[in-house]
């Protein structure tokens, strides 16, 4: 009776993470319970019936989630929520996805009220062809994603047993030499190669790309990988180069300038939602060669396009890779079914507590509007609100005192408009990066700054994801996308790689008082504060007077 | 059924008692004479009906005993293997001693549990005077005879058709010698003695085996169909070579033209004997479907106890500001029940049950004002104020009593009109018989162990099998009250598990001990007349008197209150805050604590543990209730395990910092002047105390009078004020000219009342034809009949003589003249054709009113016959 689990009525389970048996219940709720915040002391974890599923994929049967629950619950657990749990894992299996030796695809059911049931939805129809008996229906083989999406939707989710195709060979070994895969990498392929595909989420810096390398070692054949920009692209093959035995020669680039189909290709979204007269003629890459692997880098961003492609690849292994899987508009599940559910899962705080990211201090500077700036914002449009708030001028002295904080570290400074970025760029005397920044202009500021010849760097959203900067200790985020979560913790992530000196990163967030920006702000650190970073809140006006005493300022 | 024949089994041998002796009684008054004190107190504990009013003699008693609607009672609480006998009793000889009924029982092989269990099942309905007589002479009462017997209308349970002396009683002789003579019987003129000689044939096992073994094989076939019943088969003018065979032996007598049946003594030699197919001595055992640690059980049901208390605190909390209007038939709305229901996270059901508990515990209540609505009650905050396990000990000891059955809201009653929750119609009067025994049935099973529902059921049914419609029909109130006993003890915490928890078990006092379930014994408390009988009795005084004060129930489950009060959760002094500005107590909270942060914090998440999230708002709103900021920081802090995080901190400081920056209040009238000294002045004047004049600014007055007055005072003060419109600009007054508000013009006004419609007219000629035939028919009866005065005055006869004519009435279907008092006591007289006379009520189509009703007998002061209709 004092145990560390609290479960509530509402399905969350309250972890209390101090408790002595925190780590076991950890280990015994993790295959069925998703972890939804990661505050200091209390985790919260919640019951979905998707998770269920995956539990009874994963080969957890119900007795063994109420067991958990039992086991390690405070207080008793409602009979109705254990009822509840065990019904829901019961819908699982009922319908099976196979192969049939004559018929191909098909769907069969051990239980045929339910395949009645779902046949006559509207939405099951056009996907199914025709009754082969009682028991089993034929399923075109190009709705395997959809119908398995939509099965899910109605409360009754397949059981795939259809397999997945090799792909045409290729040999790929990862050149441990001299380094090896973290445990928590290890553990990540492992999850995700049982699995047959799905989603793993690794904080930023954590080294996603190299778990996207040792799947690839795993399965051993041609592979096509979608990221965001060429950038990362070119990160991306770089990093494959030198951490395994693939040879330059072996990867290919098809992007916007480059149209290469390799053993391994690595594309862009970009490219591939391109649409011209209604087609999208890139859409072949993905039927180009015989894919053994398919993966998706920052999986969050999968555009909407490329969910009607991928629902088409359900024959083929995918592996999606994020740090945050928040979408503000709400389609997570779709990429969980059409990708396939999370199989790995690392809280920030824990792959910090083993020193694989650096631990940073997040600050909200709260600055003040001016007479004449809160009068103009009151009436400002709506839709101008918060560019006028997230621009004022007060921001730019903010920063810059900042910078001056901060000299001699390397510093990211990060915005959302152009204006505002040129204009600190001018005042701070450093480089800009924007959309309109040629790749190859990019890449070489990039490079000076990791060498150290460009100290502070003044970036648009372009350098949110993927771009490996690990000498970055600072950040300081003027303006942002509204109340982007994942853009916040994206953006602290460009600082979290572990410094060599091993010193603390931080990251400013620079907010006007009394606004929508404000608004914004406390939408956006939610991500992150869930995951246990404390936001302190500091005023702008105590910033700028400990900048002008000689003694208080430099860090 | 004929009053006279009862009266006959009740008195007639009252003469015959002198000489009688010792000897065996010989009516049932007689029996219940011979019976002592306890078994007249046990046959009226069993039967309480009998005692409304309480009977003048024995004799009366017995009558009363004897009467349809008494009897059915009786019946229907039997248990299956005492109607089973009761059931062989009404098809074998009566009187009929003990083996005679044992064999119909037990079949030619007998039977061992049948042997043991018959002499209870025989005392059992001795008891209830349903049968008497000594084991050589058992009677069933008449009544109960008529009941059970097969006729065509009503076949019996037991499938047997009429005896070979009913069912040939109105054959011609002749057939009758031909069938004794194809059955190979010698012949006789007499057909009595023929009867008689094809009885005996039947009966004889040997001699009717022998008769058997030469029927035909498809004969045999069509014996089988009909052995176990309904007897009766169709057959063809031109019957088939072995119909016809078995039809010339009497093996199939006839019953109507196309009917054939199967006489009750050959079916029984078939049957070896037997009455019944499955008889059922034994009550079958409820089963464990699963065990669990007693310690788990009580847990859960321990926690599923909070939740309970919780949901009903949340109800009360919801209403606080006043709750859902109160339907005009009484009761909540349905949207009203499904925005609770959603208010409290359940099911519209689940609701429908915290609504009634709550509602059945006095909690809440109409507030009784012209604009209904329901409201907590002063008790609810009583009830607040208990410890938690005595909260739970009243909630509990509400359901088991109540008669409210919250499982049937939402289903529609006998007229198509759906039933409310709080509404009425909602009560059962068996509902707290059953809870009861379904607990004393789960408080059978060893400790932590739950049944099988079927098998409860079938207990129950068992119990308290389904006579005629009902079972037919399947509407089984029982097994629904007993199924919703399952969920609601569920709900409330009395069971965890499915399992009856210890709190659970000492609700019920002299519940047996855990394993003790002997069905065979069934004696005593065990049994299902008893025990829960006086429940409902014992509520019925005090549901009459005004609702039982709360303490009462309370005192009553002090047992189970101690049991649960260790296992409910330890209310916690502290919450752990976090930098995600959420908190968390990690278990249910100290009232005070709990109720402060319910307003400094909106609640996420709710169960053993609660998550607050801090908001602008939510801080607002605790500032707004007058707490200051640094109250805010203290109380945080001496409540918090854990340091109170900064970005909280700040939350509270910078919601404060705006906090009562703007302050809005209202003025009627305002004053303004650009010289703030005339202000001054206008302030410092007595005269301007009246109008109530506050300074808000410098050049700026507000007043709480309306404009004119404030006009009128300055004016009389001195000054020369001018009235300013919202603009802003001054007003010119100049007079207007006066309107009404908005009025509709008047609406022609015809003469005469507007043309009548169709229906209109057709209702009317119906009424009007309705009224002369009642008044035609009253006016010839007055020279007819010579009980009645002659100037009309509603006729008088004696309580006796108005039920004999009312029964003849409903016999002939023809129609009589009554006098009739209502229920104010105004005398009316009516025509009525009286269709059914049952239990002191006369249901008749009232000619005078043109429908049909039911009249009380004891309030028709006399009934005289018609005249014939001429008409």
């Amino acid at each position: 009776m004092n145990g560390p689990l609290i479960v509530q009525s509402d399905k969350t389970l309250l972890l209390e993470v101090d408790h002595e048996r925190a780590d076991a219940c950890r280990r015994a709720i993790a295959p069925f319970a998703e972890l939804e915040r990661a505050p200091e002391h209390i985790h919260t974890y919640r019951v979905t019936p998707l998770g269920l599923w995956n539990a009874r994929a994963a080969g957890h049967d119900a007795e063994q989630v109420v067991d958990a629950l039992v086991e390690f619950s405070r207080y008793p657990v409602p009979h109705a929520l254990l009822v509840d749990v065990a019904e829901t894992m019961a819908r699982y299996g009922r319908l099976t996805l196979s192969k049939h030796p004559t018929h191909g695809l098909v769907l069969t059911t051990t239980d045929r009220p339910v395949l009645e049931e779902v046949l006559r939805s509207r939405k099951i129809q056009p996907l199914v062809g025709t009754r082969i008996d009682p028991d089993t229906v034929a399923v075109h083989p190009s709705e395997r994603g959809q119908i398995k999406q939509t099965l899910l939707k109605l409360g009754w989710p397949a059981e795939d047993l259809a397999g997945y195709v090799d792909g045409e060979a290729h040999r790929i070994d990862l050149a441990e030499d001299g380094w090896a895969l973290r445990p928590y990498q290890q553990q990540a392929v492992e999850g995700f190669w049982h699995g047959g595909s799905g989603v793993v989420v690794l904080p930023c810096g954590a080294g996603k790309t190299l778990v996207g390398a040792g799947a690839m070692a795993r399965a051993k054949a041609t592979t096509l990988i979608l990221v965001t920009n060429t950038v990362s692209a070119r990160q991306w093959k770089h990093e494959l180069v030198k951490r395994t035995s693939l040879t330059e020669d072996e990867i290919g680039e098809y992007s916007g300038t480059k149209k290469e189909i390799r053993p391994v290709t690595i594309a862009t979204y970009q490219v591939l939602t391109t649409r011209r007269k209604g087609v999208y003629p890139h859409l072949e890459l993905f039927d180009s060669r015989d894919w053994g692997l398919i993966v998706y880098d920052e999986v969050h961003l999968l555009p909407a396009p490329v969910f009607k492609f991928t629902a088409d690849l359900q024959a083929r292994r995918r592996l999606g890779l994020t740090a945050t899987l928040v979408r503000e508009d709400g389609r997570e599940s779709d990429v969980f079914s059409l990708i396939g559910p999370k199989r790995f899962d690392a809280p920030w705080k824990e792959i910090e507590a083993q020193g694989y990211i650096a631990p940073a201090d997040c600050v909200e500077v709260r600055v003040n509007l001016t007479e004449s700036e809160r009068l103009a914002y009151a009436t400002a449009e709506t839709e101008e609100k918060y560019r006028f708030c997230a621009t004022t001028a007060t921001k730019q002295k903010v920063a810059e005192a900042l910078v001056r904080k901060f000299a001699g570290q390397q510093i990211l400074v990060i915005g959302q408009y152009i204006d505002q970025l040129d204009e600190l760029g001018e005042h701070l005397d450093a480089p800009v990066i924007k959309g309109e920044t040629p790749n190859a202009q990019r890449e070489k500021l990039f490079e000076s700054f990791r060498q150290g010849e460009i100290s502070v760097l003044v970036v648009s959203k372009v350098a949110n994801f993927s771009i490996d900067l690990p000498e970055a200790t600072v950040a300081i985020q003027v303006s942002g996308t509204f109340g982007s979560r994942q853009e916040e913790a994206q953006r602290l992530g460009r600082v979290l790689r572990p410094k060599a000196d091993g010193h603390q990163a931080h990251f400013y967030s620079v907010v006007a008082r009394d606004t929508i920006d404000q608004d914004f702000a406390a939408h956006r650190q939610r991500f992150l504060a869930e995951q246990g970073y404390a936001y302190r809140i500091v005023d702008a006006d105590e910033l700028l007077a400990q900048d002008t005493d000689p003694d208080l300022s430099g860090a | 059924m004929g009053t006279g024949e009862l009266d006959r089994e009740a008195h007639v041998a009252a003469g015959t008692e002198v000489n009688g002796g010792t000897a065996a009684p010989r009516t049932l008054a007689e029996a219940l004479r011979a019976r002592g004190d306890e078994g007249l107190a046990a046959l009226l504990r069993a039967r309480p009906d009998l005692l409304v009013p309480v009977p003048g003699d024995l004799t009366q008693l017995a009558t009363r005993a004897g009467t349809r609607a008494s009897v059915v009672r009786a019946l229907e609480r039997l248990d299956r293997f005492a109607l089973q006998t009761a059931e062989a009793l009404a098809v074998a000889p009566d009187p009929a001693p003990y083996p005679v009924l044992l064999g119909l029982m037990a079949g030619d092989e007998g039977d061992a549990d049948i042997e043991a269990a018959l002499p209870r099942a025989v005392g059992i309905l001795r008891e209830q005077a349903l049968v008497w007589g000594d084991d050589d002479r058992l009677r069933l009462v008449r009544t109960a005879r008529e009941l059970l017997a097969p006729s065509p209308q009503h076949p019996s349970p037991t499938g047997l058709g009429p005896t070979v002396a009913e069912a040939t009683a109105g054959m011609s002789p002749t057939r009758l010698q031909e069938i004794i003579a194809t059955a190979g019987l010698p012949t006789t003129h007499d057909p009595v003695s023929a009867v008689a000689a094809l009885t005996d044939l039947f009966t004889d096992r040997e001699r009717m085996g022998g008769l058997l073994d030469t029927a035909p094989m498809e004969a045999l076939g069509i014996l089988d169909r009909l052995v176990w019943g309904p007897p009766y088969g169709e057959v063809t003018p031109d019957p088939t070579p072995p119909v016809r065979w078995l039809r010339d032996r009497g093996l199939l007598l006839p019953a109507t033209a196309r009917t054939v049946v199967l006489p009750r003594e050959a079916a029984l030699h078939l049957r070896a004997g037997r009455a019944h197919r499955v008889p059922e001595p034994v009550a079958p055992a409820v089963t464990p479907a699963r065990e669990y640690r007693p310690q788990v059980v009580d847990s859960t049901a321990a926690g599923q106890a909070y939740t309970a208390l919780a949901a009903v605190e949340e109800l009360g909390k919801e209403w606080n500001e006043g709750g859902p209007a109160v339907l005009r038939a009484g009761g909540m709305s349905v949207r009203d029940l499904k925005r609770t229901a959603v208010a409290l996270d359940v099911t519209e059901q689940v609701a429908a049950f915290w609504l009634e508990v709550a509602y059945g515990a006095g909690l809440i209540a109409p507030d009784g004002e012209a604009d209904e609505r329901f409201a907590p009650t002063p008790a609810f905050d009583e009830w607040l104020g208990l410890p938690a396990a005595e909260r739970w000990a009243l909630l509990a000891g509400t359901w088991l009593a109540a008669t409210r059955t919250p499982g049937l809201v939402g289903s529609q009653d006998t007229k198509g009109r759906t039933l409310a929750v709080l509404g009425p119609d909602l009560d059962r009067g068996v509902a707290p018989e059953v809870r009861r025994r379904v607990l004393t049935l789960l408080a059978g099973l060893p400790a932590g162990a739950s049944p099988d529902p079927e098998t409860l059921l079938a207990r129950l049914r068992w119990e308290r099998p389904l006579r005629g419609a009902a079972r037919e029909t399947g509407t089984d109130l029982r097994a629904r009250l007993a199924s919703w006993t399952l969920t609601e003890a569920e709900l409330l915490g009395v069971t965890g598990r499915g399992a009856l928890a210890a709190h659970g078990r000492a609700l019920l006092p002299g519940a047996p001990a855990p394993g003790t379930d002997h069905p065979v014994d069934g004696h005593a408390p065990e049994h299902p007349h008893r025990g829960a009988v006086p429940a409902p009795a014992a509520a019925g005084p005090e549901a009459v008197g005004g609702r039982r004060p709360a303490h009462a129930a309370v005192a009553d489950h002090a047992g189970a209150a101690a049991l649960l009060a260790p296992l409910l959760p330890e209310p916690v002094d502290h919450v752990l805050l976090q930098a995600d500005l959420t908190a968390v107590a990690p278990g249910p909270l100290q009232r005070p604590l709990a109720d402060t942060l319910a307003v400094l914090a909106d609640v996420e998440s709710k169960g053993g543990a609660t998550v607050y999230r801090f908001t602008p708002g939510s801080v607002r709103r605790a500032l707004d209730s007058g707490q200051a900021a640094a109250d805010l920081h203290a109380f945080l802090a001496a409540h918090s395990r854990t340091p109170v995080p900064q970005p909280l901190a700040y939350l509270i400081d910078d919601v404060a910092r705006r906090h009562g920056h703007l302050r809005v209040g209202a003025a009627s009238a305002y004053v303004r002047c650009d010289d703030d000294a005339v202000l001054g002045e206008i302030l410092a004047d007595k005269r301007s105390a009246g109008l109530r004049l506050r300074r808000l600014a410098p050049t700026v007055l507000a007043a709480q009078t309306d404009p004119a007055t404030l006009l009128e005072g300055l004016r009389s003060m001195g000054f020369a004020p001018a009235a300013e419109s919202a603009e802003g600009d001054v007003l010119i007054t100049r007079a207007d000219a006066y309107r009404t508000p908005a009025r509709t013009a008047p609406a022609p006004v015809p003469e005469g009342p507007p043309e009548p419609d169709a229906t209109l007219l057709g209702a009317a000629v119906r009424a009007i034809r309705a009224g002369d035939r009642a008044a035609t028919v009253v006016r010839r009866d007055d020279s007819a009949a010579p009980d009645t005065a002659g100037d009309g005055a509603p006729p008088r006869t004696s309580a006796a003589e108005t039920l004999a004519t009312v029964q003849a009435a409903a016999m002939t279907g023809s129609a009589v003249w009554i006098g009739y008092v209502n229920a104010d006591g105004a005398a009316s007289q009516r025509v009525i054709a009286p269709v059914r006379v049952e239990g002191g009520f006369v249901t008749a189509y009232d000619h005078t009113a043109d429908e049909v009703r039911t009249y009380p007998l004891h309030r028709i002061t006399g009934v005289a016959e018609l005249a014939d209709d001429a008409g």
